[in-house]
């Protein structure tokens, strides 16, 4: 009896593909009785473009521009992952202050895309002022990024064997200005973020997520650093200058909304101090060296922080100057599953907080999603994939 | 003959009728522009929201599917109508109200509310899930609000002995109530916020979580009209909380002066606050917007014992 | 129970000029590395063609006039074009610049997008040629 009266003031409410509360396209579905969500389940594909299939027919040096545009806000990254794994295949080492050039603007790029979602999380909160504001700011390390390497977006530093831009003084003394202002607008945000009482009312207590949960879940990243969990890879596996020079790691234990963003604040904090140490003990050298066109065959991984997580690259190689298979796990494919798990109870209203909790990027995370009514559960393999395109293809051409 | 022509002009051209859509539009400008400001951008040109308005009469008007259709058409005609018609009985730009009867107080207040009520039934009426969240929401808000709000506009008029605007005005023309009833002076503004559905409260038109609410599926003259209705409403809005508290409207440049002081005050908290969720507002109204406005009433009472 | 937090922000910005820059900006100096429209200089030129082979979207082709006189004509199509930069890398010889303030390259048509490089008298026989071979 119960189940009938409860069922006719039930109904899915989609998310996506088309929604304000998404910037990119993505497919969720809540089934809400009142307010309160009960489940959900989230579909993705809908950005998919074909990455994986694409860098198979390009030259490796091609493949660079290629892969950093796989995202716009964490493309230095990708590229970084890339020339990482490509050089640990070649036997190459890259030139010291090379690697220090690639570090800073890694950092310059984190902190880009923490202000981005900053911005971002308070219009979803319907807190439009830190919106413009933090977006304000934001364009001081677009500019800053933009004297340094030509671009705001897919600033194109890597090439394979070291960096294509040099750091100079000026750049230097720009870079400290920008960063003096933003760390004092930065300590603005976090009194903002934790003392207002009504925007503390929309995170507080909200999609808690426990240390076990976290674990289990497989969350990478600031989520679940905001969770007690010590997982950051800079620490764990660290690559470029992070080996010389640690970097320390922000944890906050409480695991809610407001846990998620204190955590990201405090990481902007610690990036501008970790910028200014790199560019105090910026090392003279090479900015390149020679890598040859044809890469040793063999495979390999490389293992980076995004500002959204652990980013993951396997490269093979077979002896050609084309790759033979480079498989992307970005971290939001990690985290988008705990979305579904993190609703349950909450209101419809928090549930555009706790999606931008875990920062998303659906650009990043595209797979092609096959849906199977029949409700077959096996695993499909390279073969498997490759024939079914065969036969679709065979049969919308008869 | 001449009465007729008279109300012919009164209700077409002046001041209710064309001028009184002008002055809304006006009026929206002055809010975006002061948020832009504040925000540190820039903000739109004057003719913004009569450009948006006459763009969305021009657009093709689509009729989802499953909807009433007379409702559909006709709800967003009467809620204009409702607004425009409450604001006959208060002081536009300083002049006296067109027509003026003893009661014409609550008239006001509840043809103020045939807006909120005809949006509600519009977002039923269309029958999305996005629509009945908004229209659940909207009605929500509405029990929410109304009641500190009606009580903060009696306020001024227990004092004044009179449910006549006319005659409260003329009451607080010589005594500035703001000074007397600040407490009721707060909770006004906020309440008025909370009928426009403005940040902090515009969780019934939440644009992050349902879509647009009750107004989703509304595309083209349906749209036009309700948020011409909105904004007349913040100008009635205004004028009522100018009239009452801010010492009457003598002339239009006392009109311009206070109700761009009100709308300050308004955008000020728009600005500086974030959104709150729909159980949150209510909660909120009814705990502290309700003891506040009764203690006001205490204050009142105590003072009014005394003298 | 604090609220209003941002208060002084918006009270700085009531006051103060906005930040949003005017489009297009008469006061805008773009940075000395901005990456904007490719040149090509011949001079110089040895035909290794490194940067036809290294572009990760194929919009620079190398035609060979004369390759004994170094005589070459570079069609670059700026619609193809990534700005990546990875040409200039390759050239050893300094022959590839991009231009840094020609960044507002938007157009009506796409045929404005390609661009032939090179000396004039070169460029008029290959378009003539390509004209009587009806390719494209």
């Amino acid at each position: 009896m119960m189940s009938t009266i409860n069922k006719s003031r039930r109904f899915t409410v989609p998310i996506g593909p088309q929604h304000p509360a998404l910037k990119e396209p993505g497919h969720f579905e809540f089934v809400v009785d009142g307010e309160i969500v009960q489940s959900a389940s989230v579909r993705l594909g809908y950005g998919h473009r074909g990455i994986e299939k694409a860098v198979e027919s390009r030259s490796w040096i091609q493949n660079l521009y290629l892969l950093e545009r796989i995202c716009g806000i964490c493309s230095h990254i990708h590229a970084t992952a890339y020339c990482i794994g490509v050089e640990q295949l070649a036997g190459v080492t890259v030139p010291i202050r090379a690697q220090v050039i690639r570090t800073i603007v890694a950092e310059l790029e984190r902190i880009h895309s923490h202000l981005l979602w900053l911005g971002v999380a308070a219009h979803e909160a319907g807190f439009d002022t830190l919106f413009m504001y933090s977006w304000r700011d934001r364009e001081t390390i677009m500019d800053i990024l933009e004297t340094l390497t030509g671009n705001r977006v897919n600033y194109s530093v890597n090439i394979l064997g070291g960096v294509k831009y040099d750091l100079l003084p000026e750049h230097n003394e720009a870079i400290r200005m920008g960063l003096d202002f933003l760390e004092e607008r930065t300590v603005h945000y976090v009194d903002v973020v934790t003392n207002d009482s009504l925007f503390l009312r929309r995170t507080q207590n909200i999609a808690v997520m426990s240390y076990e949960q976290a674990l289990i879940a497989g969350v990478t990243g600031p989520t679940t650093r905001a969770s007690g969990v010590k997982r950051d890879i800079r620490l764990d596996a660290p690559y470029l200058a992070y080996a010389n020079y640690p970097i320390k790691l922000m944890i906050e234990t409480h695991g809610d909304l407001e846990a998620r963003f204190v955590v990201r604040l405090r990481e902007l904090l610690e990036s501008y101090q970790y910028i200014r140490t790199l560019l105090d003990v910026l090392p003279e050298g090479e900015l390149k060296t020679r890598i040859p066109r044809r890469i040793k065959a063999g495979e390999t991984i490389s293992r980076v922080e995004a500002p959204r997580g652990e980013l993951f690259y396997f490269i093979k190689s077979n002896g050609t100057d084309i790759p033979d298979r480079i498989h992307i796990r970005t971290p939001t494919l990690a985290n988008i599953a705990s979305v579904t798990h993190l609703v349950i109870g909450q209101h419809l209203a928090d549930v555009p907080m706790v999606l931008i909790g875990i920062d998303p990027c659906f650009s990043c995370n595209d797979r092609m999603t096959v849906v199977d009514n029949e409700g077959s559960c096996d695993v499909w393999d390279g073969e498997k994939l490759r024939q079914y395109g065969i036969e679709y293809y065979q049969k919308r051409s008869t | 003959m001449i009465e007729f022509l008279r109300t012919l002009v009164i209700l077409l051209l002046f001041p209710t009728g064309l001028f009184l859509l002008f002055n809304a539009m006006i009026y929206q400008w002055i809010d975006r522009k002061l948020v832009a400001r504040l925000q540190n951008r820039v903000g739109p040109k004057w003719y913004q929201p009569l450009a948006d308005t006459i763009k969305l009469l021009a657009n093709e008007e689509v009729f989802p599917e499953g909807t009433n259709h007379i409702l559909f058409v006709w709800l967003p005609v009467v809620g204009l109508a409702g607004a425009l018609t409450a604001a006959l009985y208060v002081p536009i730009l300083g002049l006296s109200p067109a027509y003026s009867f003893s009661g014409d107080l609550l008239v006001t207040v509840y043809l103020l509310s045939l807006l909120t009520l005809c949006l509600g039934l519009a977002g039923v009426n269309t029958r999305g899930q996005f629509s009945m969240l908004g229209a659940t929401r909207t009605l929500t808000q509405l029990f929410a609000y109304e009641a500190p709000f009606l009580l903060a506009l009696l306020g001024p008029a227990v004092v004044a002995g009179s449910l006549q605007i006319n005659e409260i005005m003329a009451y607080s023309s010589q005594q500035w109530l703001i000074f007397t009833q600040p407490i009721g002076f707060v909770v006004l503004l906020v309440g008025l916020m909370g009928k426009l559905e403005i940040p902090p409260f515009d969780s019934p038109e939440a644009e992050t979580e349902i879509v647009a609410g009750a107004l989703t599926e509304y595309s083209g003259r349906g749209l036009a009209l309700f948020r011409l209705g909105q904004w007349v409403e913040l100008v009635v809005g205004l004028t009522l909380v100018a009239a009452f508290y801010l010492g009457g409207i003598h002339n239009p440049l006392d009109y311009v002066m206070k109700t761009v002081f009100s709308l300050l005050f308004i955008v000020t908290l728009q600005t500086t606050m974030t959104r709150l969720r729909i159980d949150q507002t209510v909660g909120l109204w009814w705990r502290y917007g309700t003891l506040l406005v009764l203690v006001q009433w205490l204050f009142i009472y105590l003072i009014e014992g005394v003298s | 129970m604090k609220i209003t937090l941002m208060f002084r922000d918006i009270l700085k910005s009531l006051f103060g000029k906005p930040a949003t820059e005017p489009f297009p900006n008469p006061e805008q100096i773009e940075p000395e590395r901005l990456r904007g429209k490719l040149h090509w200089n011949p001079d110089g030129c040895t035909g290794c063609q490194l940067c036809v082979k290294d572009c990760p979207s194929n919009a620079l082709k190398l035609f060979v006039i004369d390759k004994a006189k170094k005589e070459f004509v570079m069609r670059y199509d700026v619609g193809m074009c990534t700005f990546c930069s990875q040409c200039i890398e390759n050239c050893r010889f300094n022959c590839l610049d991009m231009a840094q303030d020609e960044w507002a390259l938007s157009a009506s048509s796409s045929e404005s997008f390609i661009e032939f490089y090179g000396k004039e008298t070169n460029v008029k026989q290959l378009l003539e040629a390509s004209t009587t071979d009806d390719s494209e």
